[in-house]
């Protein structure tokens, strides 16, 4: 069993634990990451070193939904390794007829020194790996990667006094080749590693070959990869011109080569170093679905300590003659956003020179982050959002703001088409509204445009500055569908759903207390339009109102209860201070006697058969089923008429109406038609 | 409740008080269930502060809940305090994208060294939009399965029902909340007998003295609902059995919570949207809670007066031990009128009064026993508050005195009951008077001369049908049950 980690494509791409030195490979069409797993170091351990006991595998189909496989190694279930070495480093797996190996590097039990690298075998890629009860011969050293070639020849590449690579041999666990002895080069220019430092050593019995044509500086964590004829070594290298733009730590370079062991032609970079000094970079580079991508890694989740680093991918791409185009680290990674999913806006894709990101809770960084938007005309893009199962959805928002503001979201760019627009009142207004400055706000705004397709979302600021964590489209609750042509009936219980609802007349009352029978005798009986009492509405018929022009609409609705507020709401018409009227048809096959017209309704509301008063429900009143009773009535033979006024203040407002028989059985013989 | 929660945060204002209502400074609004600490009970109501009391009766202001928002609730976990609290308003003044918060502490104790709340952590959130605010959580530790339930939310959309994690006081993973109810507020989640029952308020919030707020249940086998009332109406379709209403000079109950004394021994809180004798204030509201055919109904505040005293026994009343005097006269007229004979139409027998019979009861403690009850003036006991004598979870201490006399029911240092002469206020003399879950009441004096603290074990208790003394407070026997009767 899985854990689904990642609900959005961005950077980084694991979000509930550390991970580095990512290899990426491609399974069975799943992108298969294989990271090595930065801890927080026990008591005891070296409190700003790395620490590593144990290896996660993670997959995804889509780059974007991450789901965890679990431990796959741990030290202390590996033979050869010292169980409290925390120092499983940098690993690889392949996959070479029927089995998957898993090569990790690690520190080997007491009295043999160095880092040494085992294999671990499986039946999956998720394991369960069994290991190898030794290491391999031949090797010294950290971060293997293997390449089979086209012709099924297995090549492994390690760092270890430079990079070294060999031959391996088809049972995948040895190497093929002479062990010769290899004098360690004095290390220049590496991270101060504790024990690590290699001085004046005898020399080691080492297999393999010295990889030639590499630039002189650091190098580690070797990944070869080919492309069309091309063998690619790739390495994390520190360039020791600081003056021609190195600053002392990794970036990610790479040579090339026709032969897989070298020599090799140095080409330059692939990606510089990190802007925050985070010393360390590791990688693999995987084509995936016609697409190539970088899987690196950079200290997201731990600004303030390089030791606890996470995995982010983005596109990388290649000229005619092969060689690499630069890449520059993204927030945004790679992988298209459901709009109806949480679309992290801190992970933008682009932004306004002065838009900056923050850590949600600096006690907890896997909380996340925002990205503030300063000053009217901040922007921020996010790139590749798919609006195909946005419908009829309105748009919510993890916003924050000092001062009353606005943040607007577009279409495309800071120019683009408004999609919604944010409206943050956080300033006391000294009565009944708190003062919301600096606090988080989950906001809503209807959305005014609905792109279709996969487009790019971009925030834009329109008053004071603003942070933004998240927006979201969310696709309403189907309240009510437009009646079809033919007639229907009462629901199971007898409820009538259907109705030709009037658009709310302006009723301005702050309060439902108001709502007393004189009170309500006077406002219903008040004409609001022509023909009030005896209009047989069709669907879009126009009534005048004052000075509001207002259409029927013949309902459904989805529930026993006619939910007005909803049915308001969606058309983006008032929903307080109003007066609904509803009209229904209902056709009965026979006289129908003593039954009584049962009503709920929010809040006060008065009914009419056949244009007969037939029941007052008066006060502040809430949406009960069967709370008011009309006396006996009977429903005629053939057409009735039923019609009511619902009035509402600050309330949500709804109704649900049936007919009930003697015995408090619902009335069901009858359909309901609409007028034509 | 749906607006002006946030100017009716109540403050501390010092106003004389009756015995008729919690004393003290007892103005909340919106108060969580109960919660004992360390002897004393707390409850935190909208805004930040809380109300406590050591003894139950007189509550004054000082606990301590950051967060401010609304309408909290408190449940102790294994040795520490889960508070739950909405983030937000609801309705006016902020929108519907309400948030729900719990946090931790070790004790409630605002000068305990261990008084420290763990930071909040969200478990439900409504985003302004959808069908639900999330404010006024009830939560509910299920003892069949120890899982922690909450309910939540308003008039605005319906109520919710979510899992919490007994453990970390976080939103069990992968949770999805379940709509229980619509229209109501303040909701509350309790269990009993095998059902789980859905306490909600319907009416109207805030309006003070015009508050219509009322208390309703419904009640499921399943705590995922339907919730059901008592004419099979869900409350997902607005139904709900009254609890508690209007009436005695209070309206507007709300906010239900349940806690348990002892066996059988169960009060309500709430609070009243106004107290008609404290300037129509919102103030904190305990009523005993029964149950009647396994629904719960709020019994009445205990009403001073005079009474007879009836065994649940044998349905004997208490009395003095004194002579039985007769009244004048025996066995009157009986049978048909002859109507053809005018004759008077037959005058009312006055009731035997105190001075007729005093004269023939000794002067000093006079025994009690139980007897046939005869309207009798050694048979009428007045009963009155005591409110410098403190109280308890649901009234002051009383006095009890034969009607027209200072002569005062006391206990005695060997455990059985006596009158003495004169009340003169000692502890033995004060009676606690409680409602039980099925409408019969316990009387328990308030100490036992000769014995440590306060008495909560020993009752007044029928030890034969004649005999009353002090006994240990059993539910399952009815030599422990009362009733008052004004007849």
């Amino acid at each position: 069993m899985g854990v689904p980690l990642a609900l959005s494509a961005q950077n980084p791409v694991i979000r509930n634990q550390f991970s580095a030195d990512p290899t990426a490979r491609v399974f069975n069409n799943k992108v298969y990451i294989y990271p090595s797993h930065d801890i927080m170091p026990p008591a005891g351990q070296r409190q700003d070193w790395f620490c590593m006991e144990d290896y996660h595998v993670f997959s995804s189909e889509n780059l974007t939904d991450w789901e965890d496989h679990g431990m796959i190694v741990t030290q202390n279930k590996v033979p050869w390794v010292r169980p409290d070495s925390y120092s499983m480093w940098a690993p690889d797996c392949v996959y070479k007829d029927g089995k998957y190996y898993f090569y990790f590097p690690s520190a080997p039990a007491a009295g043999r020194g160095g880092f040494a690298v085992g294999v671990a075998v499986a039946d999956s890629p998720t394991g369960p790996f069994i290991c190898e009860p030794e290491p391999i011969k031949g090797i010294s050293g950290i971060d293997p990667c293997v390449l089979i070639d086209d012709d099924g020849q297995a090549y492994i590449y390690w760092s270890g006094g430079g990079i070294r690579g060999s031959k391996l041999k088809s049972n995948m666990k040895e190497l093929d080749g002479e062990m010769t002895p290899v004098q360690m080069p004095q290390r220049q220019g590496g991270q101060q590693q504790g024990g690590q430092q290699a001085g004046n050593r005898p020399p080691m019995m080492m297999a393999g070959q010295n990889m030639e044509g590499l630039p002189e500086g650091f190098k580690e964590g070797p990944y070869v990869f080919k492309r069309n004829g091309w063998y690619y070594l790739t390495f994390p290298w520190v360039r020791s011109d600081k003056e021609k733009g190195g600053s002392g730590t990794e970036t990610l370079a790479y040579s090339m080569s026709k032969n897989p062991l070298g020599p090799w032609e140095f080409k330059g970079i692939i990606m510089a170093e990190h802007a925050n000094n985070c010393w360390t970079n590791h990688h693999s580079i995987t084509e995936y679905k016609g697409q190539w991508y970088l899987f690196y890694h950079h200290n997201d989740y731990s600004p303030g300590d390089d030791k606890r680093r996470s995995v982010c991918i983005d596109k990388i791409g290649f000229k005619p003659d092969g060689t690499i185009i630069e890449v520059k680290p993204t927030l945004r990674g790679v992988g298209i956003v459901k709009a109806t999913s949480k679309i992290e806006m801190d992970r933008y894709s682009a932004a306004s020179a002065d838009a900056s990101v923050d850590t949600l809770d600096t006690s907890n960084r896997f909380q996340g982050w925002c990205v503030t938007l300063p000053k009217k005309g901040a922007w921020a893009t996010f790139n590749d959002v798919d609006f195909s199962d946005a419908s009829n959805a309105y748009l919510t928002g993890r916003i924050k703001a000092e001062g009353n503001t606005q943040v607007f979201v577009r279409e495309k760019n800071a120019k683009g088409k408004v999609i919604a627009k944010f409206t943050l009142t956080v300033v006391s207004d000294g009565q009944f509204r708190r003062d919301q400055r600096g606090q988080w706000l989950t906001l809503t705004a209807p959305v005014e445009y609905m792109p279709k397709g996969i487009t790019d979302l971009c925030i834009t600021c329109e008053g004071e500055g603003a942070s933004v964590d998240w927006i979201q489209f969310k696709n309403r609750q189907t309240y009510f569908t437009p009646a079809a042509a033919q007639p229907s009936h009462p629901d199971a219980e007898g409820f009538i759903r259907r109705w030709c609802l009037l658009e709310p007349i302006d009723k301005p009352n702050r309060s439902n207390t108001v709502f007393t029978d004189s009170y309500l005798r006077e406002n219903f009986n008040q004409q609001y339009f022509a023909n009030q009492f005896t209009i047989l509405p069709k669907d879009g018929d126009k009534v005048k109102a004052g000075k509001q022009t207002l259409t029927w609409h013949q309902m459904e609705s989805t529930t026993f209860n006619s939910k007005l507020f909803r049915f308001s709401e969606g058309l983006q018409k008032q929903v307080y201070g109003v007066l609904f009227w509803a009209v229904t048809t209902i056709d009965c096959p026979e006289e129908i006697k003593d039954v009584r017209l049962a009503v709920g309704s929010n809040s006060a509301s008065m009914w009419w058969l056949n244009g007969e008063e037939a029941l007052l429900l008066s006060g502040d009143r809430r949406m009960v089923k069967d709370d008011c009773m009309s006396p006996r009535l009977t429903l005629k033979k053939g057409r009735n008429v039923l019609r009511g006024a619902i009035i509402n203040g600050p309330g949500m407002s709804d109704f649900c109406v049936r007919f009930l028989d003697e015995k408090g059985q619902p009335v069901k013989n009858f359909t309901i038609i609409n007028n034509k | 409740m749906e607006i002006l929660r946030n100017i009716l945060v109540a403050s501390s204002l010092l106003l004389a008080t009756t015995a008729s209502a919690q004393s003290g400074q007892p103005y909340i609004h919106d108060p969580s269930t109960l919660a004992e600490c360390d002897g004393k009970w707390y409850t935190f109501g909208t805004g930040s502060g809380g109300i406590i009391t050591e003894d139950g009766w007189n509550w004054k202001g000082g606990g301590v809940r950051p967060g401010g928002g609304a309408a909290p609730d408190v449940i102790k976990i294994g040795d520490r305090y889960l508070v739950i609290y909405g983030a937000t308003g609801g309705g006016l003044g902020g929108g519907h994208n309400g948030r729900i918060l719990t946090m931790w502490n070790k004790t409630l104790d605002p000068q305990s060294p261990d008084f420290k709340y763990s930071t909040a952590i969200e478990v439900a959130s409504s985003d302004g939009m959808e069908d639900n605010d999330a404010i006024d959580p009830g939560v509910l530790l299920d003892p069949t399965t120890g899982r922690l339930w909450m309910s939540y939310g308003t008039y605005f959309g319906n109520i919710r029902l979510v899992e919490l994690d007994p453990n970390t006081g976080e939103r069990v993973k992968g949770n999805e909340a379940i709509d229980i109810a619509i229209d109501c507020e303040a909701s509350d989640l309790i269990y009993r007998n095998g059902y789980y029952y859905l306490l909600g308020t319907h009416g109207t919030c805030c309006d003070g003295v015009n508050s219509t707020y009322n208390i309703v249940v419904g009640r499921s086998r399943s705590v995922t609902g339907p919730y059901i009332d008592n004419v099979n109406r869900d409350m997902f379709h607005g139904g709900g059995k009254m609890v508690i209403a209007a009436g005695d000079r209070v309206c507007g109950p709300g906010h239900f919570g349940r806690t348990i004394i002892d066996e059988g021994v169960e009060i309500m809180s709430c609070h009243y949207e106004a107290d008609f004798d404290q300037g129509g204030r919102s103030v904190l509201g305990i009523r005993p809670l029964l149950w009647k055919n396994d629904w719960p109904v709020a019994g009445d505040r205990f009403k001073e007066g005079t009474y007879m005293i009836e065994s649940e026994r044998r349905g004997y009343s208490l009395e003095l031990s004194v002579d039985f005097v007769r009244m004048q006269g025996g066995m009157r007229m009986f049978g048909p009128r002859d109507n053809n004979q005018q004759q008077e139409a037959p005058k009312p027998v006055e009731n035997q009064k105190l001075q007729d019979v005093i004269g023939t009861w000794p002067s000093g403690n006079i025994n009690v026993r139980i007897g046939d009850y005869m309207f009798r003036p050694h048979q009428r006991w007045t009963i009155t508050a005591v409110p410098e004598a403190g109280g308890y979870l649901s009234n002051p201490y009383f006095k009890i005195t034969i009607e027209g006399t200072n002569r005062a029911l006391a206990a005695t240092a060997d455990c059985e009951v006596t009158s003495v002469p004169e009340f003169t206020g000692a502890a033995e003399q004060l009676w606690r008077i409680e409602q039980l879950t099925d409408g019969t009441f316990r009387i328990m004096p308030k100490q036992i001369p000769g014995q440590e603290g306060i008495n909560k074990r020993m009752v007044l208790y029928s030890a034969g049908d004649c005999t009353p003394t002090l006994a240990e407070y059993d539910f399952n026997s009815d030599n422990s049950k009362w009733n008052f009767r004004n007849h």
